[in-house]
């Protein structure tokens, strides 16, 4: 009479026994982390930052604007693992909003202004009103729907960029200006400058991390793990799960958009793809890699899928089967990522030690 | 008046009748889709390049000279054998997972990026024809259908019959409507679940098999077919009910309807949009779909 | 309190709830018996929000909040537990507290950083010490025993400050002696909300309500005190006498 939709799960089995865990017990662990150790996080966070910093005086210009590429896809990465490690809502179509992002800025850098600031403001006012009125429809399909219907969303919004000439059609919009940034009366960022651009867009990655962290580490943050541990059981603590889902899917959407705001700027082009599956596949695969739930992970996952997708780059042109090879390995044999691998690893040898 | 009904008869009438035929062919596409949705809880994202596996499997079948006949039959059986190969390894571990729709969504996401590179690897980007069984024009009332159009409708439209004979008028689909209900119910009648699933597996990828080799000879084969028609599958998916089998074939023509019929007066990507557009408005006043899902009528 | 009119739910053809009616009394344990397919879940998934009726009402001290969304529900003070243990299995037991009780604290307060939303903190300890949970605070609800699980589904509730609270069998797959121990845990709640009472346990229902109402096929039989139930000829010969026959 209810949805028979998927079977009554048994109680789930205890999820602390050093037993050998089959790929399922794997499978809830990263989804249902044991109490986070936020001291390993931390220090593995540092750890990262660390090399961040030092990066470009260990690599050269090509790797540096690499590094920035994979930032930019970090932020993107990092919008998936809001949706799917908090609210448990996997999205397929995050692209929708770096291409959305990305092509706004390149049109109103050709056209309009050469402010950063105007620009922002623009993307962001964008992206809140298509952000909310496709998650309002997205969400309340609920389930499965969901994914079906972001992937939908970001695939027509790469046809329309494909097809229509006035936004470059299938070639996509080139020579699109640098503009000066002014942050402060007479302070300006100048991004010609590969150091300059490199540590402004670290920066903002670390802003974003810190801030999204924040903001998950609140009331807010704890009604979304209750609606991923078990949507059906929320509504009846007195929230209305929409609400939460809509804002997490809001706030996802401006991450995402982050990465499309600055890539005109890094690369100087935008094309249709940037809307396409493969930008949000690799958000997915980049969160998957690092391990789901850890907004860490993503961010490590992005640099780890950017540079190995360049490394193959120089061997083969065969981007997708990379993609998809890493894509079904970690969904079927490490689905919490290689976070939590290391966390594995570093369990069986606290347990083997003594 | 005189001006109006020619203009229906002359550009109108033929464009229905293309996109009736286009939607019987979405329809044997979505009805695997949602047959294995409505009893695994599986999207499965690779279906759309299942049925361009098909496509080539057929291209090449026909290539070597075993003719289009065999094709025709060849051709579902291989791609079915694909996709149980797929649920024997892939799906398979990961339904006793508490997000298997997640998961396995995933799963087949990846297999769709390998397949459709592989495609590539091996028959290149370029688009291949593949000769039509037969060719020649039928018309009646002055409307001009080319004979193989015809002979897909047909043959698709048997194979949606033939589905729904299978599961509303068989023991093994009782079997199966049953399952899509309470899995552990079946299962202690002592009937292997896992090869009614397998079997269903099996059987909707066939059918994406057979959409393959059906469109070849009309719309030809390159690799990224079946990314572009999924899409539009999973719009008839959605709009029909996921897991529900007249609602897949009626939103498959409804949609081809909608699609072919707006390509009339606007760009054919606007009228993709205005598609996606049908189906957000359904989603929005029947959030669940039209229909009911299997076993629950 | 709480009070339900000609209310009616068909699925398909089955008729599963048939012009009921009653009352709740305020502070009262009100029990809602039948056999199997007798239709008390239905009713009771039709008050709390989980179902909607076809047709009929339900009042909650006055307001009519039929057909209201469960989460509405909540806030006006109605709470229920689940026949199936139905919680945030992966989050610790503090945690399913505190959420029940942070839904109380106003949602401008969502954005504070966990560690310093204080008051559901301390509200979360009080009830995990009243219901005996301190030692389970920090272990995975999915980790507990069956027992401790339906422990933490009433202390849920009760975090939630109910008017009404709603229990669906929940003594449901427990042992004899744990069966006992809940009974003497709802008894201790009697007199803090109005109760309504889905139970299997007839010896349970008889000892704890202090009224009854017997439904079968889809339809009120029966309603009285417990002794009158017990005295009744009419529900001895559909349920008690089916079922209960040494009753």
């Amino acid at each position: 009479m209810l949805q028979p939709s998927i079977p009554p799960v048994e109680p789930r089995p205890s999820l602390n026994t050093a037993a050998k865990l089959n790929v399922g017990d794997r499978l809830l662990r990263a989804l249902y982390p044991p109490r986070a150790n936020a001291w390993q996080l931390r220090w593995l966070g540092f750890a990262m930052l660390v090399l961040a910093a030092i990066f470009p005086w260990l690599g050269g210009p090509f790797y540096t604007r690499l590094a920035i590429e994979s930032f930019l896809f970090g932020a993107t990465a990092l919008s998936v693992d809001i949706l799917l490690g908090y609210a448990g809502l996997l999205s397929l179509g995050q692209a929708a909003y770096f291409g959305l992002a990305a092509y706004i800025s390149a049109l109103m850098y050709l056209h309009v202004t050469q402010s950063f600031w105007l620009v922002l403001v623009a993307v962001v006012t964008a992206v809140a009103v298509f952000s909310l009125v496709l998650g309002a429809v997205a969400i309340r399909a609920k389930g499965v729907y969901f994914a079906l219907i972001t992937f939908g969303a970001a695939e027509i919004l790469s046809k329309i960029a494909h097809n229509t000439r006035a936004i470059g059609g299938s070639d996509g919009l080139i020579g699109i200006p640098v503009p000066r940034i002014t942050l402060l009366p007479g302070v300006t960022i100048d991004l010609q400058n590969n150091f300059v651009f490199y540590y402004a867009v670290l920066g903002v990655l670390v802003l974003i991390y810190i801030g999204t962290r924040r903001i998950l580490d609140s009331g807010f943050g704890a009604v979304l793990r209750a609606i991923r541990d078990n949507s059906d059981r929320v509504p009846y603590l007195g929230y209305n799960s929409f609400w939460y889902k809509l804002l997490a899917y809001i706030m996802a959407a401006q991450v995402a958009a982050v990465g499309g705001l600055i890539y005109p700027l890094l690369r100087g082009f935008v094309a249709p793809h940037l809307f396409g599956f493969e930008v949000s596949t690799k958000a997915v695969v980049m969160s998957l890699v690092g391990g789901v739930g850890t907004l860490l992970g993503p961010l490590a996952g992005s640099v780890i899928v950017t540079f190995l997708e360049s490394a193959v780059g120089s061997y083969t042109e065969r981007h997708l089967l990379v993609l998809g090879v890493i894509f079904i390995v970690f969904v079927m044999f490490l689905p919490d990522g290689l976070i939590g691998l290391a966390r594995r690893l570093s369990a069986s040898r606290g347990k083997a030690a003594p | 008046m005189e001006d109006l009904l020619g203009y229906l008869h002359v550009v109108v009438l033929p464009q229905v009748i293309d996109a009736l035929i286009i939607g019987v062919a979405l329809a044997l596409v979505a009805l695997g889709l949602t047959l294995i949705f409505g009893l695994l809880d599986v999207i499965n994202l690779a279906h759309g390049d299942l049925y361009m596996l098909g496509g080539y499997a057929a291209f090449m079948l026909v290539g070597w000279g075993a003719g289009y006949w065999s094709a025709l039959v060849l051709v579902p059986i291989l791609v079915g054998a694909v996709g149980w190969a797929l649920e024997e390894l892939g799906i398979r571990p990961l339904l006793p997972r508490a997000d298997r729709a997640i998961v396995t969504l995933l799963l087949t996401f990846g297999v769709s990026l390998v397949l459709r590179d592989i495609a590539q690897v091996v028959w290149g980007t370029e688009t291949h024809a593949v000769a039509p069984a037969f060719t020649g024009i039928v018309s009646f009332a002055e409307v001009f259908v080319p004979t193989y159009r015809l002979f897909v409708f047909g043959i698709a439209l048997i194979a949606i019959f033939a589905t729904w004979w299978l599961v509303y008028r068989t023991r093994l689909g009782a079997v199966l409507r049953a399952t899509a209900v309470d899995p552990s119910m079946v299962a202690s009648f002592g009937i292997p679940i896992r090869w009614v699933y397998g079997l269903t597996f099996i059987y909707g990828c066939g059918l994406a098999g057979l959409a393959g080799v059906l469109l070849s000879p009309i719309y030809a084969v390159f690799p990224t077919m079946g990314h572009d028609f999924l899409v539009m599958a999973f719009a008839v998916v959605i709009v029909g009910g996921m897991g529900s089998i007249i609602g897949a074939v009626v939103a498959a023509l409804l949609l081809a309807q909608v699609q072919g019929l707006a390509s009339l007066w606007i760009p054919p990507v606007w009228a993709e949009t205005l598609v996606y557009g049908v189906m957000l408005l359904v989603l929005v006043a029947r959030p669940g779909g039209l229909f009911n899902r299997l076993g629950e009528a | 309190m709480i009070k339900v009119r000609a209310l009616n739910k068909a699925f398909g053809g089955l008729r599963a709830v048939r012009d009921l009616s009653f009352e709740a009394l305020p502070r009262c344990v009100t029990s809602i018996i039948g056999p199997n397919g007798a239709g008390k879940s239905t009713a009771f998934n039709l008050i709390a929000g989980t179902l909607q009726p076809d047709s009929g009402t339900v009042e909650l001290d006055g307001r009519d909040i039929t057909g209201r969304a469960p989460f509405a529900l909540a806030r006006l003070g109605v709470a229920r537990s689940f026949q199936i243990t139905n919680l945030f299995f992966g989050l610790s037991t503090f945690e399913n507290v505190r959420l029940a009780c942070q839904s109380l604290e106003r949602r401008s307060s969502y954005l504070v950083r966990l560690d310093r939303l204080a008051r559901p903190q301390a509200c979360a300890r009080a009830i995990l010490a009243e219901f005996g949970l301190q030692e389970r605070a920090n272990e995975l609800v999915g980790n507990l025993s069956h027992g401790d699980q339906r422990r933490v589904e009433i202390a849920v509730c009760m975090a939630l400050r109910p008017r009404l609270l709603m229990l669906d069998e929940p003594t449901q797959g427990m042992s004899p002696s744990e069966t006992a121990e809940f009974d003497a845990l709802i008894k201790s709640l009697t007199g803090r909300a109005t109760i309504l009472l889905i139970e299997h346990d007839v010896d349970l229902v008889m000892s704890l309500s202090d009224h009854v109402i017997v439904m079968h096929q889809g339809e009120k039989l029966f309603e009285g005190t417990p002794d009158r139930v017990r005295a009744s000829p009419l529900v001895r010969e559909a349920y008690l006498g089916v079922d209960h026959a040494a009753v």
